[in-house]
């Protein structure tokens, strides 16, 4: 799996965020009141219509402030009861018919089972509640305004906020419900749809070591076991009679030899190592060249795809991951190193052979650095280096950092220097490498004119696993973000369009959520090809998206009128829900834990969104008249 | 505004456009009224006359397109004056999944009462609007004059002070036309004040005090009823066992004091009030044939 997004720090991520969102209200609110002062003022005449506009605006603070939770939590009961008439419950039977049937189209023999598992549950179900919500959130208040309900409602001493409220309090506590039932039917589901077990072939255990037959159970053997779920396991034990079914399709299985009676039995135990949580530490990514001068990027090898740099081979070109909080606690046994690797060969070489690769340890405060592996890189999986606390490298030396500055440019660079005097037979991965746990990693190619590429993400420490149970709720709570942006969404248009047009203004609306980060990028000019004027220009003249138009009015006038449209577009693009960041399902069914960082990131962007969102609709509601 | 006026309409207009802000229709124009505390008002009119558009302007249901109304003092968009206010609209637009009890405890709990005086009040007034053995039932279950009922239940459900009735008595059987309009009596012996419109001239004159005529948006007439239906140069009287010896002597005087005589014989009764001694009598005696079968 390849993380593209780079996971920022809550504490970064706030204050950015917190600065965007104000920004946004600001202009929105601006916005708002100039279109209402404006309408007002065509429909009603200049006196009337701003006077119109400041008494709205007047009483709206009373209705966001004043809110009567009774009030609000008695139109939330309405909106729980009026959806629960409306057979919401069948969606949660669709389900499970879902899950029950799920065994005839789901291969638990394939390779990486629970990816298919995890996948199919959390894709179904968020099809299942996001299409619900959209339908409910979007015709409910049509529907009472069409049968003339909410006007004996709003005759009562109800604020339009607390309808709007109510109104989504109630689908999103409805589809929280659904949610967590779905949920653990779910986690039940994947976890006996994967539970299975093998039987050792006692016939095929071979005796490891030649020459021990007479002894023959007090030696290591190695074996096969039977084929359940598609797969059979290579089966290991020790002297003792314990050990393992090794791993196959991302899982093992202990094993221990029991004496019953006359009879030796295997007894095997439930797959493990499948249903896992792994806690990524990430670093900072930064490039070394062939004279171990410190630059931004590494090489571009002309890929279209610009996540990767790439480390040139055979030189001292790096690529230098900068770790925080390596800790004996955090690491108590090893470090665990995983990379996934991309690979670029000038020359094809030896294929089966991989491109070697070495990491280097390095002390960010002493310049110590050690040679920890040499491995060979292979594409398309995920390489597992274990790094033992206590080190025996051949070569030692110091990387000392030293700066440069022409005046203008501040260059840095790394000098090796060899170790004078007392070097140590053995070196300790805390006391030694670590500086108040920083740690430096160091790649390099060793393969000449073959290149490593790499992207910040793409190394990890591997800490102490988290809980995978906890993981798959995440998941869930991804989709639950969704579910609230939806019936925000839903509820808002619903104030003032009809239930169908309501309907597809909000699928418009999350479908331009899905294509936000494009939106953005081709806004900022980030895109081959210019924007979507110029873009259009070069598909009628079939000009290369790279070249640059050939100079002229009919250049101008493009770039011109993109460069409008493109401000316009990042406006729109901005007030788009980040639907795609929401969904977390790669990082559950690829064993990723999901950080609380995410959580609180993704959390508050929809708590930002819904309360925008309320606002809007409580506006829009507050204007229209009810009756008419 | 004086104290004693709930109500206050000023030059209050409404006109309805289309998407384009084309008008369609000018529904009320330029109305001046007040309603005045512990009344019956009444407004009354043909179809499509601005009586319910008053009525929704009131509520705040509608915005005007010029003009004022003032409903306790404050803006009628001013949802706190809806503390004070009940409201039965001209269907009773319910919701129809809920039973009669669970309707009342959900309007009940959009005003500021305790859960106790919400119960015992859902309690009373399902009792006082005779709905207490099909409380349980959902309202789509519920007869036109069941509806209306519940319907006015809930409109009571906050003891307001002001009360709006849009055509209360639509749908109502003659025995529920009665209980209705006693009701409506009842509540302005409890000092309450109560705005209705309708189109049913006798729903108006049996119960409002004053009343306004609008026709096509406009104010036609205003005033108490007694007044209005006061004819001056008519007098009535009704006398009981008169023999025939006595009416001629009457008709004599008449001519010798050069009056007119209109009309003088036996009076008929209403139809309704025919229905409602029959219904009485057969409530009295089951199952006997009252009266009128010779005449059949």
């Amino acid at each position: 799996m390849v993380i593209e997004t780079e996971q920022i720090p809550f504490h970064e991520w706030i204050l950015w965020a917190s600065l965007n969102w104000l920004l946004v209200v600001a202009a929105l609110a601006v916005t708002g009141l100039f279109l209402s002062s404006l309408i007002a003022v065509v429909r009603h005449g200049p006196a009337r219509g701003l006077e119109l506009t400041f008494r709205v605006v007047g009483s709206s603070f009373a209705d966001l402030f004043c809110m009567s939770p009774r009030r609000v939590w008695a139109l939330t009961w309405l909106a729980i009861k009026d959806s629960l008439r409306r057979r919401v419950v069948i969606v949660f039977v669709l389900f499970l018919i879902l899950l029950l049937f799920a065994g005839w189209f789901l291969d638990p023999g394939s390779d990486h089972p629970l990816r298919l598992y995890i996948s199919f549950v959390l894709t179904s179900t968020s099809y299942l509640v996001l299409l619900l919500m959209l339908f409910l959130s979007a015709f409910s208040l049509p529907a009472d305004l069409k049968s003339k309900t909410l006007h004996t409602v709003v005759t009562k001493p109800v604020r339009p906020s607390e309808i709007v409220l109510g109104r989504m309090l109630g689908f999103i506590l409805l589809g929280t419900f659904l949610l967590v039932l779905m949920g653990a039917m779910s986690y039940v589901f994947v976890a006996r749809g994967l539970a299975h077990t093998h039987e050792v072939i006692p016939s095929s255990l071979k005796v490891v070591q030649p020459g021990d037959d007479a002894a023959k159970g007090d030696v290591p053997l190695k074996g096969k076991s039977t084929s359940v779920n598609n797969h059979r396991h290579d089966v290991a034990l020790d002297r003792k009679g314990r050990g393992r079914l090794e791993m196959t399709q991302d899982h093992f299985h202990r094993v221990i030899r029991r004496k019953q009676g006359d009879k030796t039995v295997y007894e095997v135990g439930q797959p493990e190592g499948m249903r896992i949580a792994r806690v990524p530490v990430y670093g900072k990514l930064r490039f070394m060249d062939s004279q171990r001068q410190e630059k931004e990027a590494g090489t571009n090898v002309g890929d279209e795809w610009s996540y990767r740099s790439y480390i040139e081979g055979g030189s001292l070109a790096a690529g230098v991951w900068s770790f925080e909080g390596v800790t004996p606690e955090q690491f108590p046994e090893r470090l665990q190193v995983e990379m996934t690797l991309g690979v670029f060969r000038t020359w094809k070489g030896d294929i089966e052979q991989g491109i070697a690769g070495v990491l280097l340890l390095r002390n960010p405060k002493t310049g110590l650095t050690v040679e920890a592996k040499i491995f060979p890189a292979r594409e398309f999986s995920t390489d597992v280096h274990q790094i033992a606390r206590k080190l025996t490298p051949e070569t030692v030396y110091y990387l000392k950092r030293e700066e440069d500055s022409d005046g203008l440019v501040k260059k840095v660079k790394y000098v090796r220097e060899e170790i004078t005097g007392h070097r140590k037979s053995q070196y300790d991965l805390f006391d030694d490498l670590t500086d108040d746990g920083r740690l430096e990693i160091w790649l390099q190619c060793l393969d000449p004119n073959q290149y490593l590429g790499v992207a910040q993400a793409d190394m990890y420490l591997r800490a102490r696993d988290a809980s995978f149970a906890l993981n798959f709720m995440k998941g869930y709570f991804g989709i639950w973000m969704q579910m609230v942006l939806v019936v925000g969404f839903g509820v808002m248009f619903s104030t003032f369009l009809s239930g169908s047009v309501a309907m597809i203004a909000t699928v418009g609306m999350l479908i331009g959520g899905f294509f936000r980060a494009f939106m953005i990028k081709l806004a900022m000019g980030e895109t081959y090809g210019g924007g979507p004027v110029e873009s259009f220009i070069r598909l009628l003249t079939q000009d290369n998206v790279v070249s640059d138009l050939p100079a002229g009015l009919r250049t101008t006038v493009a770039q011109t009128t993109d460069a409008v449209l493109q401000k316009g577009l990042l406006v729109v693009a901005k007030l788009l829900p980040p639907l795609r960041e929401f969904d977390c399902a790669g990082y559950v069914a690829y064993g990723f834990n999901i950080s609380a960082d995410w959580i609180a990131e993704q959390g508050l962007t929809t708590l930002s969104f819904a309360v925008a969102l309320f606002v809007v609709g409580y506006f829009f509601l507050k204007t229209r008249e009810v009756a008419k | 505004m004086p104290d004693d006026v709930i109500i206050e309409a000023r030059n209050l207009t409404k006109v309805y456009r289309d998407f384009w802000g084309r008008q369609k229709v000018r529904a009320l124009k330029a109305l001046d009224l007040e309603v005045r505390r512990g009344e019956i008002f009444g407004l009354l009119g043909p179809n499509g006359s601005g009586k319910t558009t008053t009525i929704k302007l009131i509520l705040g249901l509608l915005f005007p397109t010029s003009g004022q109304v003032l409903c306790f003092g404050r803006d009628a968009t001013d949802v706190t004056k809806n503390e004070r206010i009940g409201y039965l609209p001209e269907e009773s637009y319910l919701y129809k999944f809920l039973s009669a009890e669970e309707t009342l405890d959900f309007y009940g709990r959009l005003f500021k009462m305790s859960r106790r005086v919400r119960r015992q009040r859902t309690a009373d007034l399902i009792d006082q609007v005779g709905l207490t053995r099909a409380k349980k039932r959902q309202l789509r279950e519920y007869s036109k004059g069941m509806t209306r009922r519940i319907g006015l239940a809930q409109a009571l459900i906050n003891d307001p002070e002001l009360i709006l009735l849009d055509e209360p008595t639509t749908g109502l059987d003659p025995l529920g036309t009665r209980d209705m309009k006693q009701m409506i009596l009842d509540l302005r012996e409890q000092g309450k004040t109560v705005v209705m419109c309708s189109h049913r001239l006798d729903d108006v004159q049996d119960v409002c005090d004053r009343i306004a005529i609008l026709y096509e948006g406009e104010l036609k007439e205003l005033g108490r009823v007694d007044s209005l239906l006061k004819v001056h140069d008519v007098t009535e009287i009704h006398v009981r066992k008169l023999n025939e010896k006595a009416q001629q002597e009457i008709r004599q005087i008449i001519d010798r004091e050069h009056g007119e005589l209109v009309s003088m014989g036996n009076p008929t009764t209403t139809l309704e009030r025919l229905f409602l001694d029959i219904i009485a009598e057969s409530e009295l005696h089951p199952g006997r044939r009252v009266r009128g079968a010779k005449d059949a």
